[in-house]
């Protein structure tokens, strides 16, 4: 396994919190998210959960900043922003390029001098373990390649926090490892993971705490053995799926 | 914008080229569209934009069994040619075969009473692929040629007097063709050299493909959008403005070297056809103005359909559609001498049109200010509110909205 981007040794500063986050749609009545509360520390990874439409992607959005809440605040701690990137759910990248080119891409969008733009692409192959097909057109990738690749394109900004949404829909079992190794030691090395899936087993591989969300409110958050215990008043849980019926209900959604 | 912006845009341009490169149907759009309407045109335009053009071969039905009416056929077509036919059977048939290309049927009393031929007597049929310019001269031809026996009757009413004032000779001939009067152009005028279906068909077809980079662009900026490539390129601190400068910049360099090839087209490979060359000694100053601003406005109408559509489809049924509308609106696609008068007024109220009248007056005379920087000022106008209504739905999609 190849090493990640280098990054200092974890503490658990927070890097990026919000608080009370209100956002609703243009043109719709219903909030999407009513006083949603996180905190992300360097050095761990956070799993965000909820249902379909529970508005884990629209807190995704907000904390990027590609979305401007009606109520509430993100902020970060420290002298200088955190570099916060996104690996969408969808491919964010050019089919007709190969990989290399998509990561030359969007290096040359950070405006790097040429020898540090390189240096970050080849990481960055290594990383995610592209380097057998960077000359590939992403087009004619398998849906693993193109999973890394689309988190490849985050880590080429060397991120303090790197929000992941679904990262994993559509792989095989043997990229889901892989990519799952990668993110334990992005965070290992320090990087504040946020991880919204529906996979509950990623969940408890990888994250210390939840946020479960749903109808943009968040139903129950912490440390996720804790929670698993029972905490609160709610009984103890099998494992995480059990957990996330519990509070969700098993009514159907969108 | 900051040189780390136009640092960006160069980029993205590249990209942009990179991505064009890989799409065989954009660039055929682009590229072998204009060139072969540039080749059709040149040759299917050749004779229509000429000021001299011949009388059509003409078949002649004489229903009318007099002696004035035999003579009168005799000497059309000793001066212009054609054939005799029997029955309206034959001269349809004739037509159909395209033996004759007009057919002249002089009816039954063709002459009235004083023995002066009518008008109205004649029936004049015509090839479905006569030119209309041909058909003109025909029925001009006729007219004077009715006129002249006319003449020729009231000379022989009037005795030997007036035979001796009209002339011996005169009377029964049509003036030969060096007789006819000199017929210029005013951009023959100006220019000093003939009006030629290549000098026509090069900067109307060029435009015509230079508006067509919507189709690469659609396919692009669409996919971006609905695959959050712009959201996430927003992550990494690229402004809407660095996008679509980018973009601009990557296609108007493009749409230089649309010219380039169609310069080439109209200059050596139309000749190699048996067709004329493009004359190149254009004013380069009023030249690249009238290039670039015609780019622009192509480039800023791309991004704003491709901006506004849903989808690709969208964009290039719209986008398509509209450029087809614009040039026929223009005189692109029907030259404008072949449109009504009115009809040519309109068509210089399209952003196709500013583009055809500049060009044109860059490509056939001898151009001056007034001609080329209202239609360049125009031009940079509406790409200018073009980009303007392109960045809100960029920005929009930047911010995932």
């Amino acid at each position: 396994m190849a090493a990640a981007p280098t990054r200092p040794v974890a503490s658990m500063t927070t890097l990026l919190s919000a608080k009370g986050i209100h956002y609703r749609y243009p043109k719709q009545t219903d909030w999407a998210l009513k006083g949603v509360d996180l905190g992300l520390s360097r050095g761990e990874a956070l799993g965000l959960l909820g249902p379909n439409g529970s508005g884990k992607s629209t807190l995704i959005n907000v904390l990027l900043g590609l979305r401007k809440p009606q109520g509430g605040s993100v902020s970060h701690s420290g002298e200088r922003r955190p570099v916060i990137a996104w690996a969408p759910q969808d491919y964010a990248f050019y089919p007709r390029l190969t990989c290399r080119e998509n990561l030359s891409f969007f290096v040359a969008m950070l405006d790097l001098p040429a020898g540090q733009a390189r240096a970050r692409i080849q990481q960055v192959e290594r990383t995610c373990g592209l380097n057998e097909f960077a000359d590939k057109l992403a087009v004619h990738c398998s849906g693993g390649m193109r999973r890394r690749l689309n988190i490849a394109i985050a880590l080429l900004q060397q991120p303090d926090v790197l929000l992941l949404d679904e990262p994993t829909v559509g792989v095989d079992p043997q990229s889901r490892a892989f990519l799952l190794d990668q993110i334990r030691q992005l965070v290992q090395s320090g990087t504040a993971v946020l991880y919204a899936t529906h996979y509950m087993e990623e969940v408890s591989t990888i994250c210390d705490r939840i946020l479960l969300l749903d109808h943009g409110q968040v139903l129950v958050g912490g440390d996720l053995r804790t929670l698993l215990k029972g905490a609160d008043r709610a009984p103890a849980f099998e494992n995480l799926e059990a957990l996330f019926m519990h509070y969700t209900r098993r009514s159907l959604r969108d | 914008m900051t040189s780390r912006g136009l640092r960006q845009a160069l980029h993205i341009a590249l990209k942009e080229w990179r991505l064009l490169l890989r799409n065989p149907h954009g660039l055929a759009v682009l590229f072998l569209m204009p060139s072969a309407f540039i080749l059709v045109m040149s040759f299917a335009l050749k004779s229509t934009l000429t000021a001299v053009v011949d009388v059509p071969k003409t078949g002649w039905l004489l229903e009318d069994v007099g002696p004035v009416a035999k003579q009168w056929s005799q000497e059309w077509t000793n001066v212009h040619g054609g054939i005799r036919l029997q029955s309206r059977a034959q001269l349809e048939e004739a037509l159909r075969h395209r033996q004759v290309l007009a057919g002249v049927i002089v009816r039954p009393d063709w002459l009235d009473v004083q023995g002066r031929p009518r008008a109205d007597r004649i029936e004049l049929w015509l090839s479905n692929r006569i030119q209309p310019a041909a058909a003109s001269r025909l029925r001009a031809e006729l007219g004077y040629s009715m006129l002249q026996v006319q003449m020729k009757t009231a000379a022989a009413a009037a005795g030997p007097f007036a035979s001796v004032l009209l002339g011996e000779g005169s009377s029964a001939d049509s003036p030969p063709a060096a007789g006819m009067p000199v017929i210029r152009y005013l951009y023959e005028i100006e220019s000093g050299r003939a009006m030629t279906a290549v000098q026509q068909s090069v900067p109307a077809w060029l435009i015509f493909g230079m508006f067509f980079v919507v189709i690469p662009i659609a396919g692009v900026l669409t996919q971006e959008r609905n695959d959050g490539t712009l959201a996430r390129m927003a992550t990494f601190g690229i402004a809407p403005g660095v996008v679509l400068g980018g973009k601009l910049l990557g296609f108007v360099l493009l749409n230089w070297i649309q010219l380039l090839l169609m310069l080439v087209v109209g200059r050596w490979v139309v000749p190699m056809l048996g067709g004329d060359a493009l004359y190149l000694a254009l004013p380069t100053g009023w030249f690249l103005l009238m290039v670039f601003a015609t780019s622009v406005a192509a480039v800023g109408l791309a991004l704003l359909i491709a901006a506004r559509a849903r989808s690709f489809d969208e964009a290039a049924a719209l986008g398509g559609g509209l450029n087809v509308v614009l040039a026929a609106l223009a005189g692109i696609m029907v030259p404008r001498p072949l449109m009504p008068p009115r009809m040519q007024v309109v068509s210089e109220w399209s952003p196709m049109g500013w583009a055809l009248d500049g060009m044109q007056a860059v490509f056939l005379g001898a151009p001056d200010a007034v001609q080329v920087v209202p239609k360049a000022a125009l031009l940079l106008g509406f790409a200018a509110i073009c980009l303007w209504l392109s960045w809100g739905p960029v920005r929009r999609h930047e911010r995932a909205e």
